[in-house]
């Protein structure tokens, strides 16, 4: 072996060696650094430590020539500050007590956080809410964003046009639907109570019952999601070979057969990457809640999202917070295991 | 009755006229061919047949009926796609099964035609299988399947061949022949491959721009084409067209109640050639086109009175014949010889027109015949 | 017999069939229609019961977005909505374009350059972007006060590039993966370097892609609230949260107001919503779903 193969052999392993190297002393450093320090200089050293990680790691990259590690490094390296970062972050705060605007620092609690939360009633009851208008809403949606791709299936004139009506629910902000549906919803002058009052001569509370809300965040929701649905679903419909229809008239097959047999294949594996997408997007719900309602009356419709955000921000119980946020990330981190899984199967399958 | 009868059946997409004015009658158990070039209107005809299609004028009847705006569902036809059409998500047994569910037939009668059909067209080991999963020749198969497991008025073929290869072509139609030859009903197959009509068809309906130029049988189309199109459609390797202007009827040479001697200018040469009597009604000077099969030339080693010359411009070896291609000035032939004939590039041979093989088609295009 | 018309398209639909689908659309569209109509009213006619349906439009809710002052009641109000304005457009086209520049540059490499488990990495990042911001809001909240990066520009631009992160790397992943390798490998055999095999060969086939991505992620960073409740400041907010606040507002809702500045923010999303309509599906789904 020359000289020069040599030298770029050893540097090969010394950057090999560095790295890992790095990721050893930060994965020691850092927990320790959190645990001892105050949050400011903890901060700082978790960062230095990560940093180094990130430089040797790119320079054991390039030694390496391999571009996609080099390709994929700023996103990565942005990723891990912004989220990954930030998630272990909680994790490890989940372990203590901690509150955000006490001057003490932060007690070893263990798996305490946990416990209590999964043992609380009122962390069940958010979540019983949450389930309860997660099915409510993604049922919907799906029968209706159904029923609308049904509609939009056929050319007619006019059809980009409405098409593009139809779809401009999903494009307005959150805080839109929620402010203006409050608006709706108001029982001395909006739109639904006086439509109500036509017929009972009464205004129309919607708002102020536990179900009334229930429903007004339902139809809220599921109005501005269900063409996203649609849109799905239209795009399984309009992949049907025209000859299959074709070929199922001659052969005198009813409506339903024909569905049954030709459509639904087609689009049973948008509906499920539909049903999925929308079961966690629905599983966060916040803004729409929090803006319609704050989760009224009282705290009978507080969806988790913003039972964990009062947590935090209103009465500071920062770590519980945490905990009971880290248990939701991990129903997260199940059902878009799910979503992926349905979507390359789905890949497969148009092949 | 199996019968099929089109009437002055139009279709018009926008500017464009698909089909002008169709006439057709397919009797029961009769296979007629729809054949010619892409976009001559043959497929628009099937599917309009089919119902697949709003004719814009015309009348089509099928056993009799008249069926203008009904559904394919109420009239009762068979189809088979050019794409198979197969119902990808069922199994074959579910496919052939399809549509009999309309029929009302009890599971048992459904599970026995299917067998027999499967039985029939060799299905019986991939009963099982999906669509996707098939060669070629079982999906063609299937798909034919489930056009005859039921009892429909017509059967309607759209290219069932296209999609296969040479070999197993020749074996699908000696099927499909066989298939239909038991079943009595009017069929309509449509086509753009001559060999595959000469075979399967009873007659041939030969399409051009939404017309028919002629509908006869196999052997009519072939020997006695009604005009220049049918005559340079048919048959391979294509027919010599020459043009050449009519000299005079000869009063001295063969004169018969079968043919007329007739003399031509036909390029640079002359040529008496034994042709139609009609032919001899036609004005001195008139211009026309000669038409003759490459195997209607032979070639002869000295200029005769119905030769002409020419110089061999390529060899293309067919096997166990040989295409040649000769040219003189501006005329092009192609004769088929033996493969042993030892022809050689560049040689100046002699064409002989081999008595009562040329057609002549007078200055319209029509084959001028008695 | 009543003839039932068979077209040559199995999809085109009967003569009654675009009026039903008419009605259906502006049954749904009603909601949006009429708080376009709201921005038009008198905070008067926005309270009206029973509704107005015809009344004097104005157009002083759109002119009070933008002025600093507002008479209401006589009295002269500061809206801001300009500097609100200012500041949403701002905070995503930045954090749009930083994402779409590193992020087509991993998605690339993803692409091309697929590393050992590249389809675990790829599952974290689009499980970042499904996470509840909940989740992650609390420590970044912190490590931003801490940092001191609260209420900035800079420290919003961060977070919102890497929220774009994940979209617009699956996004362009989809993108470059339809490209054929064979122009590719072309380009390698006449001598071209890997960057020129990039910049001049690959780029140029997915300037639709990128064009879709920009927009999508403006969309989605546009409307985003809950970060921005959180990390801007009273310099840096944005339109969402400005609006939200106007709703609780001490001085009472005011509807036209609102619904002039929502009409305003939907105009640009509406608009290139319409260009893009073939990258929709691709679009929503966050890049997992192709057609």
């Amino acid at each position: 072996m020359t000289v020069a193969a040599s030298g770029v052999r050893t540097r090969g392993a010394f950057l090999a060696l560095a790295w890992s190297l790095a990721l050893v002393v930060a994965l020691v450093v850092i927990p320790l650094a959190v645990w001892l320090l105050p949050g400011n200089a903890a901060f700082w050293v978790s960062l230095a430590a990560a940093a180094l990680v990130a430089f040797t790691a790119a320079a054991f990259a390039y030694g390496r020539r391999n571009n996609g590690a080099l390709l994929v490094a700023p996103a990565v390296a942005l990723l891990v500050v912004m989220n990954i970062f930030p998630l272990l972050w909680s994790l490890g705060l989940s372990f203590f007590r901690y509150k955000a605007n006490s001057v003490q620092p932060p007690a070893w609690l263990g798996i305490n956080n946990f416990a209590t939360v999964l043992s609380s009633p009122d962390v069940w009851d958010r979540l019983r809410t949450t389930g309860l208008i997660m099915v409510l809403t993604v049922s919907c949606q799906l029968v209706v964003g159904f029923l609308l791709a049904l509609l939009f299936e056929k050319q007619f004139r006019g059809r980009r046009v409405l098409l593009m009506l139809v779809l401009t629910p999903m494009m307005l902000s959150y805080v839109a639907v929620g402010a203006f549906f409050r608006y709706y919803y108001e029982p001395t002058f909006g739109l639904l109570s006086q439509f109500v009052r036509l017929f009972t001569g009464e205004p129309f509370l919607l708002l102020n019952t536990p179900w009334g809300a229930r429903a007004g965040i339902v139809f809220a929701d599921a109005w501005m999601w269900s063409p996203f649905v649609m849109l799905l679903v239209l795009a399984g419909l309009v992949s049907v070979p025209a000859y299959l229809y074709e070929a199922a008239e001659i052969d005198r097959a009813s409506w339903w057969r024909r569905f049954r047999t030709i459509t639904f294949p087609y689009i049973r594996g948008l509906l499920l990457l539909a049903l999925l997408f929308r079961t966690i997007e629905a599983f966060k719900l916040f803004d729409v809640v929090f803006l319609l309602n704050e989760g009224g009356p009282g705290t009978s419709n507080e969806t988790i999202a913003l039972y964990i955000y009062r947590q935090s921000f209103q009465y500071n119980k920062t770590s519980y917070a945490t905990a009971l946020a880290y248990i939701m990330l991990f129903v997260v981190v199940v059902l878009t295991n799910l979503y992926l899984y349905a979507v390359n199967r789905r890949a497969r399958e148009a092949a | 009755m199996s019968t099929i009868a089109l009437q002055r059946l139009t279709k018009v997409f926008g500017d464009l006229t698909a089909v002008k004015a169709v006439d057709l009658d397919v009797a029961a158990g009769e296979v007629v061919c729809l054949l010619g070039p892409s976009g001559c209107g043959k497929t628009t005809t099937l599917r309009m047949i089919a119902g697949l299609e709003q004719e814009t004028d015309g009348d089509i009847r099928i056993g009799g009926n008249r069926v203008n705006g009904q559904t394919p569902a109420q009239r009762n036809v068979a189809m088979v796609f050019q794409f198979y059409a197969l119902y990808p998500t069922l199994t074959v047994e579910e496919n052939l099964a399809y549509p009999l569910h309309a029929d009302g037939l009890s599971t048992t009668e459904i599970a026995a035609r299917v067998r027999t059909v499967s039985t029939t067209l060799h299905l019986d080991t991939v009963l099982q299988q999906r669509p996707g999963q098939l060669a070629e020749g079982e999906k063609q198969r299937v798909a034919v399947g489930r056009a005859i497991v039921r009892d429909p008025n017509c059967f309607l073929f759209d290219e069932p061949l296209s999609r296969l290869d040479v070999q197993l072509r020749e074996r699908m139609r000696g099927q499909i022949k066989e298939v239909l030859a038991g079943l009595n009903k009017a069929t309509v197959i449509v086509t753009h491959d001559q060999l595959e009509a000469l075979t399967m068809a009873d007659r041939i309906a030969v399409m051009r721009q939404g017309v028919i130029e002629q509908c006869a049988s196999p052997h009519d189309i072939f020997a006695k084409p009604a005009n220049l199109f049918v005559a340079g459609f048919i048959g391979t390797p294509q027919m010599n067209l020459l043009p050449a202007v009519l000299v005079g009827a000869d009063d001295c040479g063969v004169r018969g109640e079968a043919s007329a001697a007739i003399r031509f200018r036909v390029g640079d040469g002359t040529a008496r050639l034994a042709v139609d009597p009609a032919v001899g009604r036609l004005a001195p000077e008139s211009s026309v086109t000669l038409g003759v099969r490459p195997r209607g030339l032979e070639l002869v080693s000295e200029p005769q009175e119905d030769s002409l010359p020419a110089r061999i411009d390529l060899i293309e070896p067919m096997g166990a014949e040989t295409l040649l291609h000769l040219v003189d000035g501006k005329l092009e032939f192609r004769i088929v010889v033996d493969r042993r004939s030892g022809a050689r590039v560049g040689e100046r041979v002699n064409l002989r027109f081999r008595p009562g093989q040329t057609h002549v088609f007078d200055a319209s295009e029509r084959r001028v015949a008695s | 017999m009543a003839a039932r018309v068979v077209s040559r398209d199995v999809r085109q639909a009967r003569p009654g069939w675009a009026a039903l689908a008419t009605v259906v659309s502006l049954i749904y569209f009603f909601p949006v229609f009429w708080i376009i109509l709201t921005a038009f009213k008198t905070y008067n006619d926005a309270l009206a019961v029973p509704p107005q349906w015809l009344f004097t439009p104005t157009l002083d809710n759109f002119f009070s977005v933008f002025s600093r002052a507002m008479t209401y009641q006589g009295a002269a109000v500061d809206t801001g909505f300009d500097l609100f304005f200012f500041n949403s457009i701002f905070i995503a086209m930045t954090s749009v374009a930083i994402a779409l520049v590193i992020g087509t540059a991993a998605a690339y490499g993803f692409s091309r350059y697929p590393l050992k488990g590249n389809d675990t990495y790829l599952f974290i990042i689009l499980t970042t972007r499904m996470l509840p911001p909940i989740v992650v809001i609390i420590p970044i909240f912190i490590m931003f006060r801490e940092v001191g990066l609260s209420g900035t520009y800079v420290g919003v631009i961060l977070l919102y590039t890497a929220f774009n992160l994940p979209f617009t790397i699956w996004m362009m992943k989809s993108f470059f993966d339809e490209l054929s390798r064979e122009v590719e490998d072309a380009a390698r055999m006449d001598g071209s370097s890997e960057v020129k095999v990039f910049f001049k060969v690959c780029l140029p086939q997915v300037i639709p892609g990128l064009a879709a991505t920009a927009v999508f992620g403006l969309i989605l960073t546009w409307n985003e609230y809950l970060f921005a409740l959180l990390l801007t400041g009273v310099e840096t907010r944005t339109v969402p949260v400005a609006m939200g606040q106007t709703i609780g507002g001490a001085i009472g809702v005011r509807w036209g107001l609102l619904a002039a500045i929502e009409t305003l923010f939907l105009i640009p999303v509406v608009a290139v919503t319409f260009l893009l309509q073939n990258q929709l599906l691709r679009g929503v789904t966050f890049g997992t779903v192709k057609r």
